[in-house]
């Protein structure tokens, strides 16, 4: 019984002597400063030979480029390939251990602060000249951005886009697309008349539902923050939105139901199979919609600018994604190049002939290729979109301010509370976050 | 005084033994080592490691400093409404799920047991949605209550439960969401119980049964009398694992809703490792931890008045 006594006492002595050594929390370090200042302009002939290893959401266009990228510097590249939902935890766990084994990240446009803050990717504000960045996309660019830190170069452009079923609406004596929320609401109570659904929305508690939301508050002409970066959207174009989307829902009723459990894929299928008359999705809906094996629509649907109030012509979220060095990286130079064949023509024009993304660069959509394989003629309406992108806010506590919100906005859509009421709760609750993080 | 030769034999050879057992025990460790080395590294100090953080505001994303706050992290939780919320939906799923997983495994291990045609074939069916990944289930069960054409709206109105025009959503509302969320993991985790039943029922005596039946015992007569009693280890381990399994649910819920509040496994994980909120989520873990140590002390003393 002693012995038994004594060596339970020895474990727990040792295991309190180790532990005890390294087990108090210390801010994340940077384990890998810049020692030399990287070079926009630096020659890869001298990189020949490096390995960088890029953590993305792969696809076979994707991997496809990273042969050419490796022919054409000598660059070799290491992919590691994952799903969407995994990728925010393979980044942030590798972060955590302080690893150095990924040079490259794939970072989605609301986790810049997180990143920046977090010290997980590597500021490029002095790297990257502003010219080049006037080459890409206006809501591409903002995307990677963080409180005026540039973060990455933009993979591809993306914003929601408005989309409408011409059949359905042709039924209800509509002759073109609602161009105000206002028009919109008209519209859809026609339709209504018709026995159509008007519109599905991702009214998930999710995420998704934040995004629609964001939509909304700025074309209301609202704000999320006010300058002195308090919660200003429970007044004003916020608490607007929020009546609109309830009254559409609940009092109008000209919204599918299901909305409040789907997301932006569920909304895709309902349109699809011309179950909604419109709905507002992100780009790369086509060719599905058109493919007759998937879809009941084929043909019949169109896109245009998401409809604005009053002094506002259009916004739409963004959603764009991009590539962004990671701060303890070992090859910094060599994932820069990565970085800038990521923004070449080279990369972004096959990858919206082959994959259907569409070019952050600018200049890539006069590229006679990519207009030629525009053969539905979508092109151009889905570019003048990115004129109006508005960004959700992306500061470091971004992730839980749009869990709260979007707790929120489901008990408004619910009617579990008034649109103010949940307003009011969300900022009060996220006012409490700010403050007790600071 | 001289000693005995064969006293020192023995003594030499007693001493020989005590160092050849010291040996063999010194090897075993040795072989324990790696063992134990990589327990300690993944998870004994980890767990040392979140007990000191659950002390500490330690917010690793937001570059701010990080600072000793005491019990605040524990306080903060122990009144937080969401909190609360979480913890009553999920002790609410842990009771529902594992009672009703307890009645259809039982009656499935009762049929199961019995000799009939294709009793094998069964056996493995049964296995299949155990077997299945608890995502995969989600998803299924997912579109099954898809609203509109979901298999689940579909067959209430096939029954004229609802109206053939309402067009309920089924997971709209957390409160709700719970409730499909126990259907599906009845579905997927009742095999389980069955099995663990179905192998305390066979070790039942069918002496017993002979017996009762002489004495005139009916059907459920033998399962009051003779099944449940002697079915009560095989139960009590069955209601203990599951219990476990349940408190922790989270991959199902992320599936169906974005709502952490559904479960105290999801709330923790969010403000771990989507918020980074390290020092908070320590102490909800610690906090979670407690409820479940709670819980597998009463079950030991039950097995060990069941083993008196």
């Amino acid at each position: 019984m002693f012995r038994k006594r004594k060596f339970v006492c020895f474990l727990l002595l040792v295991f309190f002597l180790i532990a005890g050594c390294s087990a108090v929390p210390e801010s994340k370090s940077i384990q890998n400063e810049e020692t030399k200042p990287l070079n926009w302009d630096q020659s890869v002939s001298s990189l020949k030979g490096e390995t960088i290893t890029v953590l993305w959401t792969g696809d076979p266009q994707r991997k496809k480029s990273l042969r050419l990228f490796s022919k054409k510097t000598g660059i070799k590249v290491k992919e590691i390939s994952v799903d969407y939902n995994s990728l925010y935890n393979k980044i942030t766990v590798a972060a955590l251990s302080n690893s150095s084994d990924i040079d490259v990240i794939e970072m989605d446009n609301i986790w810049g602060g997180q990143f920046y803050e977090g010290n997980i990717v590597t500021d490029l504000t002095n790297v990257i000249p502003k010219d080049y960045l006037d080459k890409f996309t206006k809501s591409s660019v903002e995307s990677m951005s963080y409180d005026n830190h540039v973060l990455g170069i933009p993979l591809y452009s993306s914003t929601k886009h408005f989309y409408w079923n011409k059949e359905l609406l042709r039924k209800a004596n509509i002759t073109s697309a609602p161009k105000t929320w206002k028009e919109f609401k008209e519209d859809s109570k026609k339709l209504k008349e018709k026995g159509i659904y008007a519109s599905g929305w991702s009214w998930k508690q999710a995420e998704s539902l934040v995004s629609d939301y964001v939509t909304l508050l700025y074309a209301f002409d609202g704000r999320f923050f006010d300058k002195a970066g308090k919660p200003v959207f429970n007044q004003g174009g916020g608490l607007k939105a929020l009546q609109y989307m309830v009254d559409l829902l609940n009092k109008d009723k000209t919204v599918s139901p299901a909305s409040l459990q789907w997301t932006e894929s569920d909304v895709e299928n309902a349109f699809s199979s011309g179950k909604i008359a419109m709905m507002t999705n992100w780009e790369g809906i086509y060719p599905e919609v058109n493919d007759p094996k998937k879809s009941s629509v084929v043909g019949k649907t169109d896109v245009g600018l998401i409809p604005g109030q009053g002094k506002v012509k259009s916004a739409a979220v963004t959603g764009t994604a991009g590539v962004a060095i990671a701060k303890n990286s070992k090859n910094k130079a060599a994932a820069l190049a990565f970085l800038k064949f990521i923004g070449s023509k080279e990369f972004q024009v096959p990858y919206y002939l082959k994959a259907g993304w569409y070019p952050s660069l600018e200049t890539a959509y006069k590229d006679s290729e990519l207009l030629k394989a525009d053969t539905i003629g979508k092109l151009n309406k889905i570019k003048e979109q990115y004129k109006y992108g508005v960004d959700r806010p992306n500061a470091p506590g971004y992730v839980n301010w749009s869990d709260i919100l979007a707790a929120e906005l489901h008990a408004a859509l619910r009617q579990q509370k008034t649109p103010k009421e949940a307003l009011n709760s969300a900022v009060k609750k996220i006012e409490e976050a700010i403050k007790g993080n600071s | 005084m001289f000693s005995n030769p064969l006293h020192k034999q023995k003594r030499i050879s007693s001493r020989a033994f005590l160092n050849r057992q010291r040996k063999d025990y010194i090897l075993a460790l040795f072989f324990l080592l790696p063992t134990f080395y990589v327990l300690f590294k993944t998870y004994i100090f980890p767990i040392y490691q979140s007990f000191i953080w659950s002390f500490f505001k330690y917010n690793l994303m937001e570059n701010t400093d990080t600072s000793f706050v005491g019990i605040r992290n524990y306080s903060d939780i122990l009144q937080s409404t969401e909190f609360w919320v979480s913890m009553k939906r999920t002790i609410y799923f842990t009771g529902v799920s594992v009672f009703l997983e307890l009645i259809f495994g039982f009656f499935c291990a009762l049929l199961l047991n019995e000799i009939f045609k294709g009793r094998i074939i069964f056996r493995v069916i049964i296995i299949i949605p155990w077997a299945l990944l608890t995502l995969v289930n989600g998803l299924l069960w997912k579109y099954i209550y898809q609203p509109g054409y979901g298999a689940f709206t579909q067959l209430l109105r096939f029954l004229h439960i609802i109206d053939p025009n309402s067009n309920p959503v089924w997971l709209s509302n957390s409160d709700n969401i719970i409730n499909f969320v126990i259907l599906s993991d009845v579905w997927k985790c009742t095999p389980f119980i069955t099995l663990i039943l179905l192998a305390g029922m066979q070790s039942i005596s069918g002496n017993l049964y002979e017996a009762a039946m002489i004495d005139g015992a009916g059907f459920w007569a033998k399962i009051r009398l003779i099944t449940i009693p002697q079915l009560l280890p095989s139960i009590i381990i069955a209601i203990v694992l599951r219990t476990m399994g349940a408190f922790k649910v989270y991959d199902i819920l992320t599936v169906f809703t974005g709502d952490p509040t559904t479960s105290v496994s999801y709330l923790t994980f969010n403000n771990a490792f989507r918020y980074f909120y390290l020092g908070n989520a320590s102490a909800m873990a610690w906090i979670s931890t407690l409820f479940m140590l709670l819980l597998i002390i009463i079950y030991i003393r039950i097995l060990k008045r069941n083993t008196e």
